[in-house]
């Protein structure tokens, strides 16, 4: 009797969960289909105006997918989400502003005026890069043994809390500090952001920023030194060990310890190279700066599959290409631009919570 | 003694960096306004006089941090001198050096305040003890160094003397020995004895506030409304164990349908207030079922970012253009309608605190028979572990939802009477910060602890209303209350009764018998 009672039950409450997937999935494909017909029906936009969308959808999801890597190298190991990575973004751009504001102080060429940033631009990115990453790795190690290691073996809820404290901590710190306004990012004349290569397609011209460039090629530079960094050295064998089994990985004769600091130290760089890269490339930065990216690259992982190096790649990457589209697709306001990325999150955990590349993963990890 | 040197070295060097990030944002001299003020007159960013007197309390507590050890440890004369001193010397080193820097910069009018907020040279005149800039680092050195060695000395002779045990010695025993006394036991837990309490609980709540100004009773109105809406996330995280940080979109939802229902502008229904109470209640209530619909299959931390999603999408909305046909985009809607009650006015700040303090008790009542009912029971088995309890025959996903459901239910009515009271609701009211102000006092309270909420929300939103000069670090002070806090006390300051033996970690040893206790209860 109580064994049929138990069954129905369990049908009914699949079978609610089956129609909401059924009547959302069919929703949201069905006006997808129609706004891709109504868009190839009417020819609204040509060529150009989607490789000007490529290129953007690539810039940023480069930019993301260093960020989401962050993410879900903690979350390999940790199975926590470093909530407060968005802010170690956030002070990375800072890092790379002040270096950038004071070569720019210095005077070479007394004749011309012409500072050391605009003499020797190359010298100055990459002190501007070594800053900023030197500053997310600091601040993503300090969080680490501050706000995170003593809660190690608290249950799960509990080290997310922290992060969410020191997130708003470290916002409200550089906002305290440095003050709310935005901050043009002063890069060298010869990475101005409106100079690039232009190529005709269709009649009218198809901008590709150097600072996009730069962004995009460094981003996959890192991505791959990243891969080959946790696939061949000791280092990553540990990474990988340790996010398998912590204890098995301990009596393996591994620091566990000394594994967690290096990753939140790979992952705060990482950080670090993405923050002064969107700061060069977007141009402007605040303390706000880290809570956006920061939820989309989350949103990217989910979706390529936590705790999956290639997944945040490619997930990212996908971001970056949907919401540079989606609101042409869908036809809607650009200022509606973030809702997207948080859609994308909500539908991709209604239908595929594994994500794109990831295991199919037990309910404990979910 | 090569470790006492680098103790005190390294103490030293932390409560300098602390100083100095205290100095960055411009805590010193908020303080030193605030401590100028005491000394008889407030003069802003503070005086010289009031700012040594802040940094010397500052280094005070350096020095009683630079000797701290476990009890076990004897402190040796030695220890607590080259302790004291040398984390003196090295924070007077570190905020020194940063004033004899600044103060050069001053008097060569560079403009720090382009980079530095905080260093405007009213302040940095101050932060410079009006002194030219060597003389000030040596000054403020030379302070901080004595004021460090004195409080480490000063509190080896109070621990020497033992005053510290004395005290909490002579407290503990009056506490147990009333506590223990079977006649004042039967009285304590006597029926009659609550509902006295209770009945004057409820006496001062309504009688007291009528003594008060609209400014007392205004901030009172507002820590209400944070218990009423503690009260409902407290039972989707405290009970449930649902991290909900979009909990702010509940309370948006309840405002806006009182606003647009009522006011004039952009639809011009002007229903009267009291029926569209529920209906703000109903709504919030149901777009919570809604939300959690697709989202209550995950747990924990991805919850955490879906409702978070959430909450930014309902106010993204709310302020787009697109929508403005209907909620005002972010001009937001004024006019909000007000009460009236047997043909009176009813919206002076009393009034609106009366009714604040109704749907509070209402609130804690309902969450009260709920915890102890069959739902709370499910509710606790799913916080605990969701599979098990599936086992066991419960509908989590019910359950869940029902959770969602009433925390935002309560929210939407919180939300009600916020923007009736304030006349005004504009969608950047409704940030993530509000979610997470909520969850701080949930957390600093205690998870799940009805007096916790209650607590939590006087300590978080009472106390930050009264000192207004220190209203801009409130976030940052908020960050770091939840980071010491699940550090220190995750189950917050004033614990259920479950969370408590739960929060115990393995290696603390667990009181057997209160957790038996508990379990009868």
């Amino acid at each position: 009797m109580t064994e049929v009672a138990v069954r129905g039950r369990a049908t009914r409450r699949f079978s609610a969960f089956r129609i909401v997937q059924i009547v959302v999935g069919a929703a949201v494909g069905g006006f997808i289909i129609w706004r891709l017909l109504f868009l190839v029906v009417t020819g609204q936009y040509g060529p150009e105006f989607w490789a000007r969308i490529l290129i953007g959808g690539l810039i940023i999801g480069a930019v993301y997918a260093l960020i989401a890597i962050g993410y879900t190298l903690v979350y390999g190991i940790l199975r926590m989400i470093n909530f407060a990575h968005g802010e170690v973004f956030m002070t990375g751009t800072f890092g790379g502003y002040f270096v950038l504001e004071g070569l720019g102080a210095i005077i070479v060429d007394p004749a011309t005026g012409t500072n050391f940033r605009d003499a020797f631009p190359v010298v100055a990115i990459l002190v501007a890069f070594a800053v900023g990453i030197a500053v997310s790795l600091s601040v993503a190690f300090m969080l680490e043994q501050i706000a995170y290691r003593p809660l190690r073996k608290a249950p799960r809820l509990i080290p997310l809390i922290s992060a969410i404290g020191a997130s708003f901590f470290l916002q409200n710190l550089f906002q305290l500090i440095f003050g709310a306004q935005r901050r043009l990012y002063p890069n060298p004349t010869s990475l101005n952001a409106h100079l690039g290569l232009v190529f005709d397609i269709n009649g009218s011209s198809v901008i590709i920023p150097y600072t996009g460039a730069l962004t995009f090629v460094l981003a996959v530079t890192l991505m791959a030194a990243l891969y080959t960094l946790v696939q061949r050295t000791r280092l990553g064998r540990a990474m990988r060990a340790v996010a398998e089994d912590k204890q098995t990985a301990a009596l393996m004769g591994i620091d566990v310890d000394r594994v967690i600091s290096q990753t939140f130290l790979i992952s705060g760089s990482l950080a670090g190279a993405a923050a002064v890269m969107w700061g060069l490339h977007y141009g402007q930065i605040s303390f706000f700066i880290g809570f956006t990216p920061g939820i989309k690259a989350f949103t990217a992982d989910v979706l390529g599959g936590i705790g999956n190096i290639p997944g945040a790649m490619l997930g990212a990457m996908l971001i970056g290409l949907i919401e540079a589209i989606g609101p042409a697709v869908l036809g809607i306001n650009p200022q509606l631009k973030d809702v997207i990325a948080f859609m994308v999150l909500v539908l991709v955990l209604l239908f595929r919570p594994s994500g794109i590349l990831g295991e199919v993963l037990s309910e404990e990890k979910v | 003694m090569a470790e006492n040197i680098q103790k005190g070295i390294i103490s030293g060097l932390i409560v300098g960096v602390v100083m100095l990030l205290l100095a960055l944002v411009g805590f010193v001299n908020t303080s030193a306004q605030i401590i100028s003020g005491l000394m008889g007159k407030t003069v802003e960013n503070g005086t010289p006089a009031s700012l040594l007197v802040f940094l010397a309390i500052v280094s005070f507590f350096g020095g009683m941090f630079a000797i701290r050890a476990p009890h076990h440890i004897a402190k040796s004369w030695a220890f607590v001198v080259v302790r004291s001193a040398l984390s003196g010397l090295a924070s007077g080193l570190i905020v020194g050096v940063f004033t004899w820097i600044i103060g050069t910069e001053l008097a060569s009018k560079v403009e720090m305040r382009a980079y530095l907020n905080a260093l405007s040279p009213d302040n940095v005149r101050v932060m410079t003890v009006d002194q030219p800039a060597l003389l000030a680092g040596l000054t403020i050195f030379g302070l901080l160094t004595a004021v460090s060695l004195a409080s480490g000395v000063l509190w080896h002779l109070v621990t020497l003397a033992g005053i510290g045990r004395l005290i909490t010695g002579v407290w503990t025993d009056t506490v147990s020995e009333v506590t223990s006394n079977p006649g004042v036991q039967r009285v304590a837990s006597s029926k009659t004895t609550r509902y006295l309490v209770y009945a004057a609980l409820i006496l001062t709540l309504f009688v007291l506030p009528r003594t008060f100004n609209n400014f007392i009773i205004h901030t009172l109105g507002t820590v209400g409304i944070y218990v009423l809406i503690g009260l409902g996330l407290n039972i989707v995280v405290g009970l449930a164990g649902l991290l909900d940080l979009g909990y702010v979109a509940f309370f948006a939802v309840g405002s806006f349908v009182m606003a647009l229902l009522t006011a004039p502008f952009p639809h011009n229904l002007l229903w009267s207030f009291w029926p569209v109470v529920p209906i703000c209640i109903g709504v919030a209530g149901a777009i919570g079922v809604l939300l959690g619909v697709p989202v209550l299959r995950l747990r924990g931390d991805y919850l955490a970012i879906v409702t978070l999603g959430f909450g930014e999408i309902i106010r993204i909305l709310i302020k787009s253009d697109d929508m403005a046909w209907l909620t005002n985009g972010p001009k937001g809607v004024t006019n909000v309608g007000q009460p009236i009650l047997f043909g009176q006015k009813f919206n002076s700040e009393l009034d609106f605190f009366y009714m604040i303090v109704l749907g509070a008790m209402a609130v804690i009542f309902v969450t009260n028979r709920l915890e102890h009912s069959r739902v709370g029971r499910s509710w606790i088995a799913i916080r605990e572990d969701e599979t098990v309890a599936r086992a066991m025959g419960i509908n989590t996903w019910f359950y869940k939802l029902l959770a969602f459901g009433i925390g935002a239910a309560f929210a939407g009515l919180g939300g009600a009477l916020v923007a009736s009271r304030s006349l005004f609701v504009g969608p950047e009211d409704y940030t993530l910060l509000v979610s997470i102000n909520v969850l701080a006092l949930v957390i600093v309270g205690g998870m799940g602890s009805i007096p916790g909420v209650i607590l939590g929300a006087f300590v978080l939103k009472g106390i930050p209303e009264l000192l207004r000069d220190l209203d801009q670090y409130r976030v940052l002070f908020f960050g770091i209350l939840l980071v010491v806090m699940m550090i220190l006390r995750p189950q917050g300051i004033w614990p259920a009764q479950r969370r408590r033996l739960e929060m115990a970690r393995d290696d603390e040893p667990v009181d057997l018998t209160q957790s038996a206790e508990g379990a009868a209860k």
